[in-house]
């Protein structure tokens, strides 16, 4: 589990530097880069990284630590665990040197009639193959713990960590399929044209599901440490679990919201889409009610009284409570743009823009990682038997996180209003008409700056935590306000919701996929990327 | 579990049936009925339409001209790769015979014609390929193009492939004394820049070597494109370039690329 973090975290360092660089070549601040191969290349691996490698590692890590420590029982198949972290870190380090190499500058979402080196699809490959290993353990871990504990529920933890597993293994299909089917052959030479709008439609079964794969672990923080962690109860057990499930049938149907401007959809699923996606905003209020109420609970159990007394009885100076402020703060404007996003007329606006990139910023790398930052600091003292992390280091680093992202991505929500283009390498600043917007990427450069302190700060803190060989207190998830001894077999239970998963994908993919399947001459010439 | 008298399956199926029902109603037959374009030919052709099927793909009465052809060439990537001695030593026979007069005994011309040595063989083929058909325009080409069959051109272009390069590097991002165009392109004009398509950044099929080229050459292919009058370029991309850029600019981009030959090139 140690392993999954360490690798996790030098990535995502290696990857925030490069983004920053990004930024700052960008900004009025350096000349235009001559080459804009390099900020694509830095684009690919800085989006690789953050999107598949981080998530994953920190997704299979976190799992096999709640699978130990919520179930209290040691994890069966260590041996395939380990398998499956390495076949990670060797699809990370093959498609991490073709990037480097200039020969896979397609970003990470492939964007085909582009095709790169087939090293680094064959990466990404081994990268999601390596985290099915792990979505196989889940499944049968829970399994074994049915099978000594019948009838009993599963604890919260386990119940998100699983229903996350099942999510990433039916998202990552998309993509799977675009890859073995669509792209490897033409990037192998079997073929030299490609179904453009097929390949982009399957990513997009893809593309926005794995947003929800990167957040369970998020929730899964929100639901079982938070409380505990502020000293007080979670809210309902129920509600967690009914988020879960939600997330689990609407996350993944719903991503042609992403194809909105692309011809080849026709407009009656994009609505459709819409609508659905306006549906996963469901579980996300639920659990923004069910924390605030349980926060709620640790102000009052604190001695908070009236009607706002609570909220200055909260836990200020506990790191958890800092982060889980922030992370809701980042969410509730993110999550607004989020549904701005995908309104199928209010994207017109902001189609491709900086406010796209502002949007999932916010969301993904704000509030989402800063719980994994949480995540990372609360089971440290667990995984590596160190005492409890400096807690003013840690507030320190949250607050420039927090402080950073907000400098960084609030800028490019207003120039994304103002039409500004996403994935430019340059900006010509000298036009008349671009001058007035040029200190907002000067900003976003200065917010980045804050994130790489940030993230330097969060990578010491965690390196220099050393074994003080004590036995660590045991880990503990937080209690619910009013224990249950019963849940609904429903939501112990993941069948009738992966069905209806499945089912939903079929209702609302299955026509799209099947008609630009048989619809002749779709295909365009491939362009290899990475040429003389 | 799974039975209809277990409440959370009954509401949890039955809800999820009504919103599905709803939104293809509202998606497929409501909004499409404001859309009189959508309506006009009847409520069967629209829930067509709004599934990305219309009844027929393009009106065949419409007043939309076709507009003239701009070249009957596909570039496959086929067409890049390196022949066999044999094609290269019969296509060498032609182009002694044929093509040495103007584009020099060794491919780097004398006479203002495009040097050919070491030109990728694609883009020999598909200039070649125009001419015949008449999709670029030039007496002399028009002419020696007409007789030459599909073989005879593929062996050419593996011909001027084998010959060395007038200049062996391409133009590169990190020269400073290259024009900005060239370099970093315009991108509030949308010029891309000369290097992302023919070699330096990247290059794409199709496009050709530029270095050492006759400068006079370069300046009339770009004002032709400027103009309409060269239009085989298959999807706009050289017309849209040039459109946006001055004679001045023009005449900076030809210099910059012919001024890169190897003294002892004749000129």
């Amino acid at each position: 589990m140690l392993a999954h973090f360490w690798v996790a975290f030098v990535a995502f360092l290696v990857a925030i530097v490069l983004g920053e660089w990004q930024m700052y070549v960008r900004s009025p601040l350096h000349a235009w880069v001559n080459n804009p191969e390099h900020y694509y290349r830095s684009v690919t691996a800085h989006g690789t990284v953050m999107a598949y490698v981080l998530p994953t590692l920190v997704a299979m890590g976190f799992g096999y630590s709640i699978c130990e420590l919520a179930l209290k029982r040691p994890l069966i198949g260590l041996r395939f665990a380990w398998i499956g972290f390495w076949l990670v870190v060797a699809g990370t380090v093959m498609a991490a040197l073709t990037v480097a190499g200039g020969k896979a500058s397609v970003l990470y979402t492939f964007y085909p009639p582009m095709i790169a080196s087939s090293f680094y699809y064959i990466g990404v490959v081994l990268v999601v193959v390596g985290s099915w290993i792990w979505v196989a353990l889940m499944a049968l871990n829970l399994r074994a713990w049915r099978k000594e504990h019948p009838g009993a529920p599963v604890p919260l933890a386990m119940f998100g960590n699983v229903a996350g597993a099942y999510l990433w293994a039916w998202t990552s299909v998309g993509a799977a399929i675009e890859l073995l089917v669509l792209i490897l052959p033409v990037s192998l030479g079997f073929k030299s044209t490609i179904d453009a709008g097929l390949s982009r439609v399957f990513f997009s079964w893809t593309l926005h599901a794995i947003v929800y794969f990167w957040l369970m672990p998020a929730y899964i923080a929100f639901y079982t440490i938070v409380p505990r962690a502020i000293g007080g109860r979670l809210y309902s057990d129920t509600m967690g679990r009914v988020a879960f499930v939600l997330f689990l049938v609407f996350s993944m149907p719903i991503g042609i919201h992403h194809l909105f401007a692309d011809p080849q959809v026709g407009a009656g699923f994009k609505f459709v889409h819409a609508v659905m996606t306006a549906m996963v905003s469901v579980p996300t209020l639920l659990t923004v009610f069910t924390i605030v109420a349980s926060v709620e609970i640790a102000g009052r159990l604190r001695g908070g009284r009236g009607l706002f007394g609570w909220v200055k009885a909260l836990p200020w100076d506990n790191p958890m409570m800092l982060a889980v402020t922030f992370s809701f703060v980042m969410l509730g404007f993110g999550g607004a743009g989020g549904i701005i996003n995908m309104s199928y007329q209010l994207n017109e606006t902001i189609h491709n823009t900086q406010w796209v990139t502002g949007h999932f910023h916010l969301i993904f790398a704000g509030a989402i990682v800063i719980m994994y930052f949480m995540i990372a600091y609360d089971l440290w003292p667990q995984l590596t038997r160190c005492a409890p992390l400096p807690a003013r280091l840690v507030k320190a680093q949250l607050w420039l996180w927090f402080v950073g992202m907000m400098v960084l991505s609030m800028p490019w929500h207003l120039v994304g209003l103002l039409g500004m283009p996403r994935r430019m390498a340059y900006y010509d600043y000298s036009h008349p008409a671009l001058q007035p917007q040029a200190w907002t990427v000067t900003a976003s450069t200065l917010g980045g700056l804050l994130l790489v302190i940030s993230a330097v700060l969060f990578v010491y803190v965690l390196a220099r935590a050393r074994s003080n060989a004590e036995t660590p207190v045991t880990f503990t998830f937080s209690l619910a306000a009013n224990p249950s001894e019963r849940t609904p077999a429903a939501l112990n239970t993941f069948g009738l919701w992966v069905a209806m998963m499945i089912g939903l994908t079929i209702v609302n993919y299955g026509y799209p996929i099947a008609q630009l399947a048989v619809l002749p001459q779709t295909s365009v010439p491939a362009i290899p990327i990475g040429g003389p | 579990m799974y039975a209809w008298g277990n409440p959370w399956f009954r509401w949890s199926v039955v809800s999820l049936a009504a919103l599905i029902v709803l939104s293809f109603l509202v998606g497929f037959v409501l909004l499409p009925s404001v859309q009189p374009d959508y309506t006009a030919s009847g409520i069967w052709a629209s829930i067509c339409r709004a599934a990305g099927l219309p009844g027929n793909w393009g009106d065949s009465s419409s007043t939309v001209s076709k507009g003239q052809p701009t070249t009957g060439v596909v570039l496959v990537a086929a067409m890049a790769e390196p022949s066999s001695g044999d094609a290269v030593g019969r296509g060498a026979t032609i182009a002694v015979q044929q093509c040495s007069m103007c584009h020099g005994a060794q491919g780097i011309s004398a006479a203002n014609a495009p040097n050919l040595a070491g030109q990728y063989p694609e883009v020999v083929i598909k200039q070649l390929h125009d001419y015949k058909r008449g999709d670029r325009a030039s007496t002399l080409m028009q002419a020696l193009a007409r007789n030459l069959s599909d073989r005879d051109i593929a062996d050419i272009a593996a011909y001027y492939d084998s010959l060395p390069k007038a200049r062996t590097a391409p133009a590169r991002y990190d020269e400073t004394s290259a024009p900005a165009l060239v370099r970093v392109g315009d991108p509030l004009r949308n010029i891309a820049p000369c290097i992302a398509c023919h070699g330096g950044t990247d290059h794409k099929l199709g496009a050709p070597w530029l270095e050492g080229m006759p400068k006079e050459y370069l300046v009339v292919q770009l004002k032709d494109f400027k103009g309409g009058m060269r239009r085989n370029d298959s999807h706009g991309q050289m017309r849209n370039m040039t459109r946006q850029m001055s004679s001045t600019e023009i005449e900076q981009v030809a210099d910059f690329y012919a001024r890169r030959s190897t003294a002892g090139e004749g000129r």
